[in-house]
């Protein structure tokens, strides 16, 4: 029954040019459940309001047969006890359903293992640390396995919400904020900052990847650079996917902050009229300590990036290469 | 010049309030409640038309996924200042301080406020909570949203904006906390000989409750923007987590306050439904005393349901449960409020003029707002829904399709009172009419983007949302166009509007007893209380002469 109100309400919404996402988590379906009862419940509700309305205009508007309202009582307790008996019993029933959904939207399912991964949201970027050490700035996740996020935001608050595993958590600084979840489907989901943490806020985006098994998984996370590769190719990867990119360009085109395109060696205007010689100390202190010197025309709003050592020669010596 | 006013013979007639002193000074350091009524109207109306013109560079923008009409943090600044302004300067004092001040001493009978001069200072407050508001702006605007989260609206890097903001919302908060005192003291002290507690007009009750929310919780917004002045200037520890502060603590203080003020907006706008319903179809209010003590019940359960606002922060997980189901028990008020109003209106006889037709347009618009809270009380879907564009849809019916749209009906009902002439009923009625239409294209979309998972405050978005989008941003032109005739139609009839009788609508509560517009002391005769909603005896004699009382009453 409550199967056929969501096939109803979802062709309902699918009528519309919004839909609602897929469902890969587990709890996806019973949330989706949740809404088809408000969904009527509300249906039912504001036909009611607008049929009565349009009704009583019609019948009961001042004509010229009618210019005076008929006798009609102005009190009466037993409607009074109707109308506030039905949506108390109704507000029960919401608040049952929507509980119960809402306990499993937070505790971990029985099952294997879970999968920890710690999330650190910044400005504008996220990253996740998945067991056995491998970073990466996608969540890599396995159908089936429950998972357990643990939040954390190095600036400002950010919210990690992935639609179609109908979940939503604030990562405050300061703080751990946990999310539990078990996806169901393989695939890739996007995933969303919901709390509004400034210029490139909207951008903020990033990818759940649900692997089939836990073999595709295994796989993913042996990836990496070969052991061979060039620092070059380290400080690549480190631009792409700790987050540089969002801000830094290496076309020359100035973004939230200044391309790295021909700086190496430059001499920069810094904010407070001294210049400074971008070479690798002033490099390496903008990554650990950004608000030390602020190039002129940028605004301070870089967080401090943890770059391991080999991350950290890697971006300049890549900075190194977009010397003109 | 006063004085002349106090020596009259009582009984003879007096001149009007507007005649009644000339001059700038007359207005600004006036202590009548009707020109303080009327100066508000006249911030409250800029203030909306301000708001309004962010709105639409950000509807313009959002025309497109990748935006293109102004950068993301002019985009940022802009729904900043939108909010801001709409919420401090419009939606929260439109009511209570610009229609309140007006109708409170002459629903109750009386000849000002119990504070006059209080009420004086309380305009200049917000006056100058407005002007800091404006100064905002042209020391290059603020991009931390209305919300003020720290630790990002108290970065380090913050300059002046953040701190004029903060006192701007001060000060605005201490003008509304003394409008509030006000009323509650002037609907205790100064009602008319024989007018009980069951013989006030609802709309009295509404800012009755509207003032215990006002007392208890605008300090805490207060005492929470000082603390964030402090935060700022000298690094307490209190908000900042680097200098071991908590920005969820931010959080609930600000809710505390800014919850219960979604009530100090929608309670008086409920106050002017239940006015209006009642005066338009011609019968007694249905279910008096349900409706002024569900007023008090809202009053109350507001104050205990801001941490729905925090569902997703991380605060505990019975925490949520508790505050999910208080906000889900503030419908049955609602729901009672909503059946009575729907009651008045059974074997009534509906004139359907302009006040009526907004009201009717309330009826739908703010049941879709109300339902739809449901699902950001329950747990289970707020958690998807929370922050994204299904709550901006939400909460825009509640304000504007509930807050403006209530005010707009209350303007034309009592437009003929203030100013002493009709507006014209056919631009009003196609006002209400394309404010409808117009509303309606703009958010119903905005539930679906939300549904779809669009974030709010997003300046840029997924291509799969644009054309929702592109509704939204049309719907808004006719929004606008709707406003701009409702305006049109008001200042206009200033000039060519036929001369009001005290009571055109043949309203029963006794600010129709006082003349349109009424004198300096609103009443010749020191009025007797009557009850509000009994239109037995009323008589309509012409559209110049109004309704009179049969038994000559009050007139």
């Amino acid at each position: 029954m409550s199967l056929l109100a969501v096939r109803i309400a979802d062709v309902l919404l699918a009528a519309g040019p919004g839909y609602l996402p897929e469902r890969a988590s587990s709890v996806a379906p019973s949330v989706d459940h949740v809404f088809a009862f408000l969904f009527w419940v509300s249906a039912f509700f504001l036909a009611l309001i607008v049929s009565l309305t349009i009704l009583f205009v019609v019948r009961y508007r001042s004509r010229p047969s009618r210019r005076d309202p008929e006798p009609s009582p102005s009190h009466d307790n037993r409607l009074e006890i109707l109308w506030s008996a039905i949506p108390l019993v109704l507000v029960f029933a919401i608040f049952a359903a929507s509980t119960k959904v809402y306990y499993a939207m937070t505790e971990l399912e029985p099952g294997d293992s879970p999968l920890r991964v710690q999330v650190t949201g910044r400005k504008w970027s996220w990253w996740f640390d998945h067991p056995s050490g491998k970073g990466a700035n996608q969540l890599h996740l396995v159908a089936g396995r429950p998972t357990e996020l643990v939040l954390a935001s190095t600036d400002v608050i950010h919210s990690l919400y992935v639609p179609a595993f109908r979940l939503k958590q604030d990562a405050v600084p300061g703080r751990f904020t946990k999310m539990v979840f078990t996806p169901t489907q393989p695939g890739t989901y996007p995933i969303l900052c919901a709390e509004y943490c400034g210029t490139n806020h909207s951008t903020m985006g990033a990818v759940a990847v649900v692997h089939p098994d836990q073999a595709s998984f295994d796989e993913w996370a042996k990836e990496g650079l070969a052991p061979g590769a060039s620092l070059v190719e380290v400080g690549q990867q480190v631009y792409a996917e700790k987050g540089c990119v969002a801000c830094h360009s290496v076309d020359g085109t100035p973004g939230v902050g200044p391309s790295f395109k021909g700086i190496w060696g430059k001499e920069e205007k810094l904010a407070g009229g001294n210049t400074v010689k971008v070479d690798e100390a002033y490099i390496r202190e903008s990554i650990v300590a950004p608000a030390a010197k602020i190039t002129a025309g940028f605004d301070n709003v870089m967080p401090p990036i943890p770059l391991e050592e080999r991350e950290m020669q890697g971006i300049v010596a890549y900075i190194q290469s977009l010397k003109d | 010049m006063h004085s002349g006013g106090d020596l009259t013979v009582p009984g003879a007639p007096q001149e009007s309030y507007l005649k009644h002193g000339r001059g700038l000074r007359s207005w600004l350091f006036t202590l009548d409640h009707k020109r303080i009524g009327i100066m508000y109207l006249v911030l409250i109306v800029v203030s909306l038309i301000l708001g309004g013109v962010f709105a639409m560079v950000l509807r313009f923008h959002l025309w497109n996924p990748s935006g293109g009409l102004v950068s993301n943090d002019t985009y940022n600044k802009m729904f900043t200042l939108h909010g801001a302004v709409m919420i401090f300067l419009f939606v929260i004092p439109g009511i209570p301080s610009a229609l309140g001040n007006f109708i409170v001493p002459l629903q109750v009978g009386a000849k000002d406020v119990a504070f006059p001069r209080v009420n004086l200072l309380s305009f200049w407050l917000f006056a100058a909570g407005a002007v800091l508001f404006i100064a905002t702006l042209v020391v290059g605007g603020l991009d931390t949203g209305w919300t003020i989260y720290p630790p990002y609206s108290l970065e380090s890097s913050r300059g002046l904006g953040i701190l004029l903001a903060l006192t701007g919302v001060f000060l605005a908060g201490f003008s509304s906390i003394l409008t509030g005192v006000n009323f509650i003291a002037t609907i205790h002290r100064m009602r008319a000989p024989g007018m009980g507690w069951f013989d006030l007009p609802l709309f009295l009750w509404a800012l009755y409750a509207t003032g215990i929310i006002q007392i208890f919780a605008t300090p805490v917004l207060g005492i929470t923007v000082a603390l964030g002045f402090l935060e700022r200037l000298f690094h307490l520890g209190i908000f900042m987590p680097e200098y071991g502060g908590d920005p969820v603590l931010f959080q609930h203080f600000f809710w505390f306050y800014s919850h219960p003020a979604v009530y100090i907006m929608i309670l008086p706008a409920m106050g002017i439904v239940s006015e209006v319903v009642s005066v338009f179809s011609r019968k007694p209010i249905f279910g008096y005393r349900f409706i002024a003590r569900s007023s008090i019940a809202i009053a109350v359960i507001g104050f205990l349901v801001w941490g729905h606002h925090m569902f997703v922060s991380g605060q505990s997980k019975w925490v949520n449960v508790i505050f999910s189901f208080l906000t889900l028990l503030v419908a049955i008020p609602s729901a009672i409020k909503t059946f009575n109003w729907l009651a008045t209106m059974y074997k009534g006889a509906i004139v359907l003029k302009t006040p009526m037709l907004y009201v009717l347009s309330f009826f739908g618009i703010f049941g879709v707002g109300g339902l739809t809270g449901l699902f950001l009380g329950a747990l289970a879907t707020d958690i998807p829904l929370h922050d994204t564009y299904f709550v901006v849809a939400h909460f825009h019916f509640v304000m504007v399709g509930g807050v403006l749209i209530a005010f707009l009906a209350g303007l034309h009902y009592w437009w003929p009172k203030m100013t002493g002439r009709m507006y014209d009923e056919r631009l009003g009625r196609a006002s209400a009419i394309l404010i409808f239409l117009g509303f309606n294209l703009t958010f119903i979309p905005q539930f679906f983007a939300g549904l779809a998972g669009m974030p709010r405050r997003y300046a840029t978005y997924a291509v799969e949302h644009q054309a929702l989008n592109r509704f939204s941003t049309a719907g808004a032109v006719v929004l606008t166009l709707g406003l701009v005739i409702a305006l049109w139609g008001l200042v206009a009839s200033l000039r060519r509007g036929a001369r009001a009788p005290a009571n055109p609508w043949g309203a029963a509560s006794l600010e129709w007893s006082a003349a349109s517009p009424p004198a300096h002391d609103n009443f010749a005769i020191a009025p007797r209380g009557r009850k509000p909603y009994d239109f037995t005896g009323l008589r309509r004699v012409s559209d110049e002469a109004g309704w009179v009382h049969a038994e000559g009453e009050g007139a």
